[in-house]
Order: C-alpha cells, then structure tokens, then sequence
C-alpha cells in the first residue's frame, strides 16, 4: 500500500506534509507562519494542486528537519512502516539474528 | 486572496466559488446596465469616463488588485500606505479603505503561488484585451471595404469605436481579478 494514493494533481509531485504536520500536531497556519506562505497555499502543496520553488520546498524540508528527497517526490512514496520495517524484515530473512551475514 | 469582503465595516463571507462567481457576474452586468445608460443619455458624449470611475471604483470595493480594498490583494505586492493624519477626502472617511496593520503581512503580501496564479491571470486576461483591441480594427477596415455594411447598427463609427475602447479600458482594469475570483477553488475554512 502506498502512503499518498492521491494523484499528485496538476504539480506532478507527491509530497508528505500532510503526513508529516499529522504526525508532528503541527496545524496548517502555524506551517504556512513558518515557511512565510498563505495557509491556503499549504492545502494546494498537501493536495498536490501546486509545485513549489525549489526555496519553498527547502523552507518545509528544513522546518520538518528531513532532506528534501524525504518530504517531496517524483514517484508515489511508500509507507515508512515499510520502508523502515520492511528492511528490517527481508534484512532479518536472510541473514537470521547470530548469522554472520559475511561468512557467505 | 482574501476569503472576506470587508463592505462598508460589514465583512460577507467569499471563501466560496459561487459567491464569487456571483460578485463577478453582479459586477459585469452592473457596468453593462451603466454603459448602455451612458449611451442612451448622451451617446457617451463627455460622460465615458464616469465608465472609468466605475470601473475603478468596482476594484477599489468589490475586485481589489490595484488598491487595498477588495478580495484580492494587491498586485504590487507592497505594503499599503499608511496615513498618519486622518485620510481627508470623504470616500476615505467612509472606510472604504480597508485597515491594515504596518506587521500585519499576510493581508497584503501574495505567496509565490498566488503570484503565480496573478501572473497567469494577467496573461489570460491580456489575450481578451488584445481580442477587444482587434475587434475594432477589424470593423475599421469592414467599413472602409463595405462602407453601406454597418449602416443598419444604428451608431455612427465613431461612436462604436468608442464603446469598444470602453469595454477594453473596462477589461484592463478589472478582468486579471475576475478570472482570480473565478477561478480560485473554494477556500478551507479550517485554518488547523
């Protein structure tokens, strides 16, 4: 399953500020005060309707504390649950807890 | 843009597109209906220019772009001018003017997108100017080929040509703000 399923809109980008402002408790006004923006603006970057400036997505990778690969994409983003959790499984099915993973 | 229209100290709630779309079509049929007053009572002898004013006076309540007033901000970007005596002309005294706070940045100030998206109206609307701008030339050079053609309109060339400048100085001043007010999908009330 992937994390944004929404069509990327008309900017052709996918992007986890939703996601992210979700996760952190952290309301539209208060993102669109930080980076300087209208709050307006923040839905249409959070739907995908509008592709920011390089600047722009620079202010909200850096106001999330994340690279910008992290928060702004090309391709649809998976789920972190699997993309960190996900390795960490096929990681543990070949090579089991008390394996040398070199010794092969 | 703004999601509220502040009237006369009333503020009315714009945050939706039909109501916008209604403002706009209320203020188009409004400058109509005073055009063809103007033209019934005097052939806009002398009294086009009360077009002008109307105009500007429909962007300075309704439309905004050049003045504070309005729904859409300013499309200079700057900061309005602050007043340190009491404003002397009356229309000022009436609060037509909407107030703004020197910190208060948001209320005039358009992000990139909403630059963007003035731009882009302003480039929509600059086709139908030049279209309003063509028309004319276009009759010109009909009545030169056919000069008994345009006979039956009823208004002399000169007058026609007149109204036609009208309605471009009209479009200059106010579409780049209706198609902003057009377009602009609903706006999200809930600001968390």
């Amino acid at each position: 399953m992937q994390e944004n399923t929404l069509p990327p809109g008309e900017s052709g980008l996918y992007n986890r500020i939703a996601v992210l402002r979700a996760e952190r408790g952290i309301s539209r006004q208060a993102l669109a005060d930080a980076v300087g923006v209208n709050y307006q603006t923040i839905g249409f970057l959070e739907r995908g309707d509008y592709g920011p400036s390089l600047k722009l997505a620079f202010q909200i990778a850096a106001y999330f504390a994340l690279p910008v690969e992290a928060v702004f994409s090309m391709e649809p983003f998976q789920p972190l649950s699997r993309q960190v959790y996900g390795l960490k499984s096929s990681s543990l099915a070949t090579n089991p807890i008390g394996s040398n993973p070199h010794e092969s | 843009m703004r999601a509220e229209l502040n009237f006369f100290g009333k503020t009315l709630d714009m945050a939706q597109q039909r109501r916008r779309r209604a403002l706009v079509v209320v203020i188009y049929a409004a400058l109509a209906a005073l055009m063809a007053v103007l033209y019934l009572l005097t052939h806009w002898r002398g009294s086009g220019a009360y077009m002008f004013w109307a105009a500007m006076l429909a962007c300075r309540l309704f439309l905004g772009g050049y003045y504070n007033g309005g729904l859409v901000k300013p499309f200079n970007n700057r900061p309005p001018r602050q007043y340190a005596a009491a404003p002397p002309l009356l229309l000022l005294k009436l609060r037509i003017y909407q107030p703004v706070l020197p910190d208060d940045d948001t209320a005039y100030r358009n992000d990139e997108r909403e630059l963007n998206q003035r731009d882009r109206a302003h480039y929509l609307a600059y086709q139908a100017v030049g279209v309003s701008v063509i028309i004319p030339m276009f009759l010109a050079s009909l009545r030169i080929m056919h000069p008994g053609l345009l006979a039956s309109v009823g208004m002399t060339p000169d007058q026609m040509y007149y109204g036609l400048l009208l309605i471009t100085l009209t479009l200059f001043l106010t579409l780049p703000q209706s198609i902003l007010l057009w377009t602009e999908p609903d706006m999200e009330e809930e600001k968390a």
